[in-house]
C-alpha cells in the first residue's frame, strides 16, 4: 500500500478548543480505496478528526492533504476540494425543503454544472442503490430515519466523491433500521469506494476495515486489524474500551 | 429532528394573528370584521350625508398608504436582510456596525426618526448649493460624476414629503426586520450549513440556497405582522403632508368641520384593512408549512 500515495493525509495536526486539546498531534494516513474505521470513546476527537479533514473544523496546527492538495493553501480551493469528499452525518441532515430528488441533484447542477436529465438520471440510479428509489418526490420529513440516512449516503454519493467520511451514521437510528443503512454501507465498501468511517458497529469493521484506529484524549493510541481488536489490543484503554463495547 | 424547525419568532406588535386553532380570535375576528362593514354600511347608508362623502373622499388615502406601506418594506427587507447577515457576521466591523444600527435605530421613536430625516435633515440639505452652481464649480469634472453628483444635490435640496417617510420608516423597521431575519436564520440546524457546506457550496449559496428558503418559513409571519404594524404607523407620515388615509380623512374634517366622522371612517377603514390582512397572514404561515409532516 504505501507505494501509492495517500488520498488523505494527516499529520502532526493539533485543534484546541479553548485549554481543551481535541486532536493532540494526530497523523493518519488513507490510501485510495482503503475502509478505515475510528473507534474511541465519547470526547474522544473522532468527530473533530473527521471534520478537520473537509475543514469544517480549522486545525491550529499541522498538515491536511486531500487528493495532494493542501486544505489550507491559498491556492487551493476548500470548496473544489470539499467535491471530493462526500460527508455523512449523525443526524443526516438532509435539506427538508426540497424533495428526496431536489437533495440529490442541487449540488450536482449547481457546482458541477451538470444538466438536469443527467442528474436526475444519476441520482435515480444512486437512489435504487440504496433502495429507496419510490421515494423521489417526497420531503425528507415523510421517511423514516434509516429511510433518511440511505437518501443522505446517496446525496453526498451525487457529488462522485473520491472519499466518503462518516460520522457515526447509525448511532441516531433506532435498532431495527441500522442494518439497512450498514448494508448500503458495506456495498459501497465492496465497490471499492475510500471511506472513513467513525462507528462503533464492530460487525460492520470486522466485515469491510482494512484498519481500525482507537482514539483517545484527542490521540490515536493504536491503529490494527479489526482482528487485532477483538483479539489482543495492546493499549490498556483501547482494551478497556473494546469490553465495554462488546 | 425537524421539531427544531418549530421556532416561532413572536413580534409583538401588528394585528394579532388569527391561529387555527384559537376559537377566542378566531371568531372576534369574524365580529370585528362584520362589525366594521355593517358600521361603514350603516352609516353610509342611513346618513350618506357626510359619511357616502367622506367613503368616496377617502380611497386615494389608501392607495397612498399602501404605497407608503410597501415601499417602506420593501426598504426594510432589504436593510432587514443586509443587517441580520451583518449581525451573524464573523467580521466584527461588520458585525459592529450592523448592531449599532440596530441600537440606535431602535432607541429612537418613529415619529423622531421622521422628523429628524424630513425636517432637521431638510434644512441640513436646503443649506447644500443650488445644483447649478454645482456644475459651474465642477466644470473640470467628468461629465458623468458632474451629472449625478447634481442630480444627488438637487434631489436632497427638496427632499420629497414621500421620499423622506419611506426612507425614515424602511430605516426604522429596517432595523426590526434585521433581527427577524437573524433570528430566523439562527433557528435554522447548524447542521444544515454543514451539510451544504460539505458538499462543496459556498457561504452564498449556502444561505441564499440552504438556509434562507427555509427561514422563510420563521420569518414570513413576523414580516407579515411588521406590515401590519408598518401600515398602522404609517399614519404618522401625514405630518409630513404625505396625502396617506389619515391625512386625507383630516382635509375633508377640516374643510367640513366634520371631525368626528370623519376619524370615525378613517379608524373603521384602517381596520378592515389590518383585519384582512392579518387572515393574509395567517393564510401565508399555514401555507408555508408545507413540508412539515403534522
Ligand atoms: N465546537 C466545540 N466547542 C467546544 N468544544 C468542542 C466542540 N466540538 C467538540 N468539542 C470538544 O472536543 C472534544 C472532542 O469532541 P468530538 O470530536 O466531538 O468527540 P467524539 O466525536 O469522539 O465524541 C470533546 O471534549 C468535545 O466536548
Ligand atoms: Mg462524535
Amino acid at each position: 500500500m504505501s507505494a501509492t500515495k495517500p488520498i488523505v493525509h494527516v499529520s502532526n495536526v493539533f485543534k484546541y478548543f479553548g485549554q481543551l486539546a481535541a486532536l493532540n498531534n494526530v497523523s493518519l494516513d488513507i490510501y485510495p480505496g482503503e475502509k478505515v474505521v475510528i473507534i474511541g470513546p465519547s470526547g474522544s476527537g473522532k468527530s473533530t478528526l473527521l471534520r478537520s479533514i473537509n475543514r469544517l473544523e480549522e486545525v491550529d496546527r499541522g498538515q491536511i492533504v486531500v487528493d495532494g492538495m493542501d486544505l489550507y493553501a491559498k491556492e487551493n480551493d476548500i470548496n473544489a476540494i470539499r467535491m471530493e469528499l462526500g460527508m455523512v452525518f449523525q443526524s443526516f441532515n438532509l435539506f427538508p425543503h426540497k424533495t428526496v430528488m431536489q437533495n440529490l441533484t442541487m449540488a450536482p447542477i449547481r457546482l458541477k454544472k451538470i444538466p438536469r436529465p443527467q442528474a436526475e438520471d444519476n441520482a435515480r440510479r444512486l437512489l435504487k442503490k440504496v433502495g429507496i428509489l419510490e421515494k423521489a418526490g417526497v420531503y425528507p420529513t415523510m421517511l423514516s430515519g434509516g429511510q433518511q440516512q440511505r437518501v443522505a449516503i446517496a446525496r453526498a454519493l451525487a457529488m462522485n466523491p473520491r472519499v466518503m467520511l462518516f460520522d457515526e451514521p447509525t448511532s441516531a437510528l433506532d435498532p431495527e433500521m441500522i442494518g439497512e443503512v450498514l448494508d448500503v454501507m458495506v456495498t459501497l465498501a465492496r465497490e471499492g469506494m475510500t471511506m472513513i468511517c467513525v462507528t462503533h458497529e464492530m460487525g460492520f469493521a470486522r466485515e469491510v476495515a482494512d484498519r481500525v484506529v482507537f482514539m483517545d484524549q484527542g490521540q490515536i493510541l493504536e491503529v490494527g486489524t479489526p482482528e487485532h481488536f477483538f483479539e489482543a489490543p495492546e493499549h490498556p484503554r483501547a482494551k478497556k474500551f473494546m469490553e465495554q463495547i462488546l | 429532528m425537524p421539531d427544531k424547525q418549530e421556532v416561532r419568532i413572536d413580534v409583538s406588535d401588528g394585528a394579532a394573528i388569527p391561529r387555527k386553532r384559537d376559537i377566542g380570535l378566531f371568531s372576534a375576528w369574524w365580529i370585528s370584521l362584520i362589525g366594521a362593514l355593517g358600521c361603514i354600511a350603516y352609516l353610509c347608508l342611513a346618513k350618506p350625508e357626510p359619511y357616502l362623502d367622506i367613503l368616496k373622499f377617502l380611497p386615494d388615502g389608501i392607495l397612498v398608504t399602501f404605497e407608503v406601506t410597501i415601499l417602506s418594506i420593501l426598504l426594510a427587507l432589504f436593510l432587514g436582510l443586509i443587517t441580520g447577515l451583518g449581525r451573524i457576521s464573523k467580521n466584527r466591523t461588520i458585525n459592529l456596525i450592523a448592531s449599532t444600527y440596530v441600537e440606535v435605530v431602535r432607541g429612537i421613536p418613529l415619529l423622531v426618526q421622521l422628523f429628524y430625516i424630513y425636517f432637521a435633515l431638510g434644512q441640513v440639505f436646503s443649506n447644500l448649493p443650488n445644483p447649478a452652481d454645482v456644475a459651474e464649480s465642477m466644470a473640470a469634472w467628468p461629465g458623468i460624476i458632474v451629472y449625478v453628483v447634481v442630480g444627488v444635490v438637487g434631489f436632497l435640496k427638496d427632499m420629497p414629503p414621500l421620499v423622506a417617510a419611506v426612507t425614515a420608516m424602511g430605516v426604522c423597521y429596517g432595523a426590526y426586520m434585521g433581527e427577524v431575519f437573524r433570528a430566523g436564520i439562527e433557528s435554522i440546524d447548524k447542521g444544515q450549513t454543514e451539510a451544504a457546506r460539505s458538499l462543496g457550496f459556498n457561504r452564498r449559496q449556502t444561505m441564499f440556497l440552504v438556509i434562507l428558503p427555509q427561514a422563510w418559513r420563521t420569518i414570513l409571519p413576523p414580516v407579515g405582522n411588521e406590515f401590519i404594524a408598518l401600515l398602522k404607523d404609517s399614519s404618522l407620515v401625514s405630518i409630513l403632508a404625505v396625502a396617506d388615509l389619515l391625512r386625507r380623512g383630516r382635509e375633508f374634517a377640516s374643510v367640513t368641520f366634520s371631525y368626528f366622522e370623519a376619524y370615525t371612517m378613517v379608524a373603521l377603514i384602517y381596520l378592515v384593512i389590518t383585519l384582512i390582512l392579518s387572515k393574509g397572514v395567517s393564510a401565508m404561515e399555514t401555507r408555508l408549512n408545507y413540508y412539515v409532516r403534522d
